[in-house]
């Protein structure tokens, strides 16, 4: 029972509460490192280092941490391990560092991080936080694929930087640029929305779940807020 | 108040332990990035030398170099590698430049560029392997002079630069720089300030005059001695016996020189492009001609069209042997048919007469330019004989 | 008189070309969360200007006269982020302090701002592009006014998507990204506008 529900920690951000394609989160660097399969793997990959590692420490300080400085904390948290890996991605992958750009830093203001952080982290022991924090990179590693398949392969004939051979005169250059981008991730929620019809949480306004100032948040915009768990 | 200050230490601890993990992540990746940084800064110097290693930028803020070098590099092997700026057609024209330790160039390439015909992209091949002598030897594109000129003076300003930087030193002065040192050596009192002479005298020993703008003087070329003069015709420098003897009396002959103009009125079939003239004392005529430039129909002053006239000013002895000549101005295309007005183009014409003046080369790619200036020439010629002929018109 | 010139380049640039939300992707979260009425998206915009501003004329000196000095520019996204969420704060508490009526209208908005990630974008973007910090201010205020234009248009087309039909799958925020695609391929017409302006 135990194992099924660390089993169902895991699984959820991948499938039913995919961060992207669901609960509609990190949409920024979704639309923008989606250009190309390489960006938008290292851009998952780094994100879900920085997700697993905050959530760890946050879950490890969580009865340490008083609740009325928790957001500076989790923000100070998650932007150092975002610094780390950006230095570690700029020694170790320079050509990924230069794809990714100011991105890379943007994962510090990313939703699914501190969404996860406010929502489950903060309330969850250290082993489940992990696996959540797993569970969501991987989702959001996997929706950010998805999306750079599409984009690179119909819009600029290449796959991860490398040309598909005859494929070039049919490519589709809208689909790289900045509309493009909008167009599929609309038809990509569209789709799922189809698929898991019934079964995936409905979605018909925009959340502020991962927004973490939705408990402070009295003001009706956010009408999604707090998310069964 | 407990609360609040427990808030601030434990924010403070985090904020703490976040800058000591990022100081370690820091120390440990720093190292890597600057290897990273400094190895793709190579690839492009690797392209202008080929297996050159340990490129090393130079501070280059205490030698004297080349106007259009911007950085330097220095590599292991005794290399150097040259960043540099020029103007070709337009500016901005970048390019690097790598010179071996034997002084030969080992690569050139255009990082970037405002061109417009886009032969800066390979015309650096051309220097491969090539040493100072080899660069001059390079043949610009006809069409893009001003490109491939520029160019190749470029790639010869990093030759030059690798010397300097290799402790030689290289005469950076251009030809009007080391003359006009050469005159203010010779004549201090002239302030550096020269103009050359129009010499209307026949004079023997001398190659060129050149006067002080602020009248202290004059100095005068005998062979590789710079002779200088006073005001008052006496010479100043120390020249041997005959060589100062000589240039007193040739210089007091040309201060000797009185001219009386010429009215043109009082001669019959006068070429139109004789504009004035004027006769010495001794015999001599001073000629202002007017030439066909380039835009005026088939440089035939007798059609203009729309361009703009060659003027020339020309002494000649009256039995027609050309004394000195001069372009007094012109509006030729610039760096072609312009090469009119320098003194290696009109100075050919000294000494000439009416045989043997038309055997002066052609201006390379300017023909119309030059067929109007040897026919204005060819004009004073006529009009010296004119000249010498007598009055037509009697009053 | 080159100075004016490249201020407007870059003003006009960050309004229209490299419109924050429509070509580079930030801010994305309010632009689609927040554009839902007109006075909403206005407020939303206002603010996110404001504090677009103030983060940098806080951050250009801190980097500049700070960090770098001290050789500590990798703490440069932390301490960013620490500035805008403490600005954001301060400009909430002097609002309801001293200007109760506008924190009625924009108060709501401010809380949301911290995690909006152009304001960081514009903070760090203004350093790696080198800007001084006259460019600096000028290119948050043009990413500001064009966040604001990007928001305003926005919200008066998903009044009209209200007012149709749309096929099941697509409702809600599918048929919101699709929507915003054509504004953002609306806006890709002004590129080289403004170089051509001064050319």
């Amino acid at each position: 029972m135990k194992n099924n529900g660390n089993m169902t920690t895991l699984l959820k951000g991948i499938l039913v509460e995919n961060p992207v394609l669901v609960l509609i989160l990190g949409t920024c660097p979704t639309l923008a490192t989606t250009t190309n399969v390489a960006g938008a793997f290292g851009m998952g990959i780094a994100a879900l280092v920085v997700l697993v590692c905050s959530n760890i420490l946050i879950s490890l300080l969580r009865k340490i941490i008083p609740d009325n400085v928790r957001i500076p904390c989790y923000i100070v948290i998650i932007a150092g391990f975002v610094t780390m890996v950006q230095m570690i991605v700029q020694a170790f992958f320079p050509a990924l560092y230069e794809m990714l750009g100011v991105y890379l830093a943007l994962i510090t203001v990313n939703c699914i991080i501190l969404g996860r952080a406010e929502m489950f982290a903060s309330k969850n022991s250290v082993g489940k936080s992990a696996l959540d924090g797993i569970g969501m990179g991987l989702g959001f590693t996997l929706a950010l694929c998805a999306m750079a398949v599409i984009r690179e392969v119909f819009g600029n004939a290449s796959f991860a930087g490398m040309p598909i051979p005859f494929f070039e005169p049919f490519k589709i250059a809208f689909l790289v640029k900045a509309p493009g981008g909008m167009l599929v991730y609309g038809l990509l929620i569209a789709l799922v929305s189809a698929v898991t019809r019934g079964k995936a949480p409905a979605k018909t306004e925009f959340s502020c779940e991962g927004c973490p100032s939705a408990g402070n948040c009295h003001t009706g915009l956010c009408q999604a807020k707090g998310e069964e768990l | 108040m407990k609360n609040s200050v427990k808030s601030t230490l434990v924010l403070v601890c985090i904020c703490a332990v976040m800058a000591l993990m990022l100081a370690v992540t820091n120390a440990i990746t720093a190292p890597i990035i600057e290897k990273n940084q400094s190895a793709a800064a190579n690839e492009a110097l690797l392209q202008v030398m080929p297996g050159g290693q340990g490129f090393e930028k130079m501070d280059i803020s205490g030698y004297t170099l080349p106007a259009t070098v911007t950085e330097a590099y220095k590599e292991a092997n005794g290399g150097y590698v040259f960043t540099l700026q020029t103007t070709g057609y337009s500016s901005g024209l970048v390019i690097m430049c790598g010179v071996n330790a034997d002084g030969t160039v080992s690569g050139a390439t255009c990082l970037s560029s405002t061109e417009t015909l886009g032969y800066e992209k390979t015309f650096g091949d051309n220097f491969n392997g090539k040493n100072s002598d080899g660069v001059d030897a390079v043949d610009t594109i006809s069409g893009a002079t001003k490109t491939t000129g520029a160019y190749r003076a470029a790639v010869k300003d990093a030759l030059n630069a690798a010397i300097i930087l290799g402790g030689g030193s290289v005469d950076l002065r251009t030809e009007e720089e080391i003359l006009n040192d050469n005159l203010s050596a010779a004549l201090p009192a002239g302030e550096g300030k020269f103009t050359k002479l129009f010499i209307v005298e026949v004079i023997e020993g001398i190659d060129a005059v050149y006067t002080a703008d602020n009248g202290k003087g004059a100095v005068c070329i005998v062979g590789e001695q710079f002779v200088a003069v006073d005001e008052a015709g006496a010479v100043i420098t120390d020249a041997p016996a005959d060589i100062s003897a000589n240039v007193a009396a040739q210089m007091a002959v040309l201060n000797a020189a009185t001219t009386t103009d010429i009215d043109l009125t009082q001669y019959e079939g006068l070429p139109s492009a004789c504009l004035s003239a004027k006769k010495t004392a001794t015999g001599n005529y001073i000629l202002e001609m007017r030439g066909a430039g380039y835009g005026i129909n088939g440089g035939d002053d007798y059609h203009p069209a729309s361009g703009e006239y060659i003027y020339i000013r020309v002494s000649m002895t009256a039995d027609g042997k050309i004394i000195d000549c001069l372009t007094t101005s012109q509006a030729e295309t610039a760096n072609i048919g312009s090469v009119c007005g320098e003194e290696s183009f009109y100075g050919q014409f000294v000494g000439k007469t009416e045989s043997d003046y038309n055997e002066i080369d052609a201006i390379s790619g300017a023909t119309l330019t030059t067929n109007g200036y040897k026919k204005a020439i060819e004009r004073a010629f006529t009009s010296v004989k004119i000249l010498e002929g007598g009055a037509t018109h009697e009053e | 008189m080159d100075l004016m010139k490249s201020l407007i380049v870059i003003l006009l640039s960050s309004v229209l070309v490299n419109n924050y939300v429509l070509s580079r992707f930030l801010g994305i979260c309010p632009f689609l969360g927040v554009s839902k009425k007109l006075d909403q998206a206005t407020g939303m915009g206002v603010s996110v200007t404001a504090v677009m501003l103030l983060a940098t004329a806080v951050t250009w000196p801190i980097q500049h006269l700070l960090l770098d000095r001290v050789g500590l520019g990798y703490m440069q996204t932390i301490i960013f982020i620490l500035v805008i969420a403490a600005l954001v704060q301060m400009l909430e508490l002097i609002l309801k302090r001293f200007f109760p009526a506008l924190h009625k209208n924009l108060g709501v908005y401010l809380p949301l701002i911290t995690t909006n990630c152009a304001v960081l974008g514009v903070a760090i973007n203004n350093i790696t592009d080198g800007y001084s910090f006259l460019e600096s201010i000028v290119s948050s205020l043009g990413c500001g006014l064009g966040f604001l234009l990007a928001m305003v248009l926005f919200s008066g087309m998903r009044s009209r998507i209200d007012e149709t039909n749309i096929p099941k799958p697509f409702r809600g925020l599918a048929v919101t990204l699709i929507a915003a695609s054509f504004i953002s391929l609306a806006f890709m017409g002004f590129a080289g506008v403004v170089d051509a302006l001064f050319a």
